[in-house]
């Protein structure tokens, strides 16, 4: 709740909130100077490290149940994957690397401070599903070992209390890990990044035999595409193809390269091309682990249950890789929510907020929905956020270009600038009616809020001439 | 140099991981000692690799 004095405008409620939000992020209001630039080597390590995570072990396989085909899968996540490396690479580094800002600031500057606001609070509740989800998928590995049954593909509520029990310890666990220090647990998440990933390769690895793969990889082709990727879709499962595999890829971390949050990291880079880095991340994250998370659904008999394909695959050690990718990757995505969240808590303390962004976490991740239907809310999350990165772009590409004064350039600046506003719910109210799959909406989705904001703004010019 | 010996253990760890399921999938070793080899060696990388980044405080500081 806001903490508004009874008399107290909107407006000076919205100038209130921002500056707490301001106080938050000011250590990174200025542009970054020169000499705190980074190498390369550490972009290539930092996108490496970011792209394994819990949930890898859903998507991977999720593909097998939704009928993919070997060739439809492979091509795929290899030009989907490309198109995400582009995007990084010449729509977000570009922007970075001329602003040395990140996408708070610049979204303030355009957006207004009361833009920002909306802005961070539905990315903390955005982040608050996504970790609800990753408890979820370590949940399936503590069920195991207590024989509780993990939900069925097409629950939605919880079906059993101890499932309950379960998401409830381990969200209240990741949560006071959160709020106990942030930073060295973060420092901790880095030791587990390269061993995560050492998971999925043994995991798939050791299954191969129980699928009939030959130590000489020989048949292998023959396997993966009669026994792993063979296009048979599971009972209630759409039935994907190349195109869904290739958007999926894409718009995997739209929020991030389209959405533009990813400034925040590329504002350090030398030169825009360091956008090409993100290929350290989304080919062994976002190829080789989904394809291992397909090997080992395919050979437990096409369960989703990331818990039991941990645990026959790698045995114990599986079963804490599981608990250890959910957590080392929930612990960063509870912790922003709570940096998104405390904008609208009042004098809160840093504890107080991350128990309550845990807590709605927790209560989250009780429900299989979140992890049985990832995929869709992969789509979603990136679909919501994905406007505002076309009112950046258009702002700092566009605008200038048409020789309209941008918004941030205006002298003053309004609290929300309303055709922003606008054109994210008109783009998203658009984008949700389009007569096609969800996974395909966000492309004229982008290309609408684009159109509809440089419209809007040449409108605008016309009318103060005019007046 | 104690940094240095702890990376290169950590890095031993690493890569017996990767070699028990490599053992595993050509037949040369029982799904069980596989998960066995694959378990110690990930504990000696969480060990190294912990201790690489978290060096024990010298005494007397806080």
């Amino acid at each position: 709740m806001v903490d508004a004095h009874p008399g107290e405008s909107r407006a000076g409620q919205i100038s209130t909130i921002a500056s707490r939000l301001d106080k938050l992020y000011e250590f990174d209001r200025e542009p970054v100077s020169g000499d705190k630039l980074q190498s390369g080597a550490k972009f290539a390590g930092l996108f490496a490290g970011e792209h394994v995570a819990a949930t890898e072990f859903v998507i991977g396989a999720f593909f097998v149940l939704h009928g993919v085909t070997a060739r439809d899968l492979f091509l795929g996540l290899l030009l989907g994957n490309l198109l995400a490396v582009l995007s990084w690479t010449f729509v977000c580094a570009p922007i970075a690397v001329r602003t040395r800002l990140t996408l708070y600031w610049y979204l303030r500057k355009i957006g207004g401070p009361g833009l920002m606001i909306i802005y961070n609070i539905a990315n903390a509740l955005l982040y608050c599903i996504l970790a609800g989800a990753m408890i979820a998928v370590s949940a399936t590995a503590i069920g195991l070992a207590f024989g509780i049954k993990s939900p069925a593909l097409s629950d939605v509520l919880p079906d059993s209390i101890g499932w309950i029990l379960i998401t409830i310890a381990l969200g209240a666990a990741f949560t006071l890990l959160a709020v106990l220090g942030f930073e060295k647990l973060s420092k901790f998440a880095e030791v587990c990044s390269p061993w995560i990933f050492i998971i999925f390769i043994a995991g798939a690895l050791a299954m191969l035999p129980r699928l009939g793969v030959r130590p000489d990889f020989a048949n292998f082709w023959e396997v993966a595409t009669t026994r792993i990727w063979n296009g048979i879709a599971a009972p209630g499962q759409e039935k994907f193809g190349f195109w869904h595999i290739l958007f999926f890829a894409w718009f995997c971390n739209l929020a991030m390269h389209i959405g533009l949050s990813d400034m925040a990291i590329f504002r350090y880079a030398k030169k825009w091309t360091y956008g090409f880095y993100t290929a350290f991340g989304m080919y062994p994250g976002h190829m080789l682990a989904w394809i291992c998370s397909g090997i080992m659904v395919a050979a437990v008999g096409r369960e989703m249950n990331p818990g039991l394909m941990a645990y026959q695959s790698l045995g114990l050690a599986g079963v804490s890789g599981l608990v250890l990718a959910g957590w080392t990757t929930a612990n960063p995505t509870l912790y922003r929510a709570g940096l998104a969240l405390q904008a609208i808590t009042p004098n809160w303390p840093r504890w107080k907020i991350t128990l309550a962004a845990g807590s709605a976490t927790t209560v989250i991740s009780c429900f299989p929905l979140v992890f049985m239907k990832l995929l869709d809310y992969v789509a979603i999350y990136g679909l919501v956020l994905m406007p505002i990165g076309a009112i950046v772009f258009a702002e700092h590409w566009i605008l200038p270009k048409l020789k309209i004064e941008t918004s941030r350039a205006g002298k003053n600046q309004p609290l929300i600038n309303w055709a922003a506003l606008f054109v994210w719910v008109g783009t998203l109210i658009t984008s949700f009616l389009l007569p096609i799959h969800l996974y395909f909406r966000w492309l004229p989705g982008y290309v609408i809020a684009l159109l509809s904001y440089v419209l809007l703004q040449v409108i605008r010019r016309r009318e103060i001439r005019e007046a | 140099m104690e940094r240095k010996i702890l990376g290169f253990l950590a890095a031993l760890s690493i890569a017996l991981c990767l070699v028990f399921p490599v053992l595993a999938f050509l037949g040369k070793m029982p799904d069980e000692a596989y998960k066995f080899g694959f378990f110690c060696a990930s504990a000696a990388w969480f060990i190294f690799a912990t201790l690489r980044v978290f060096p024990p405080r010298p005494p007397g500081r806080m």
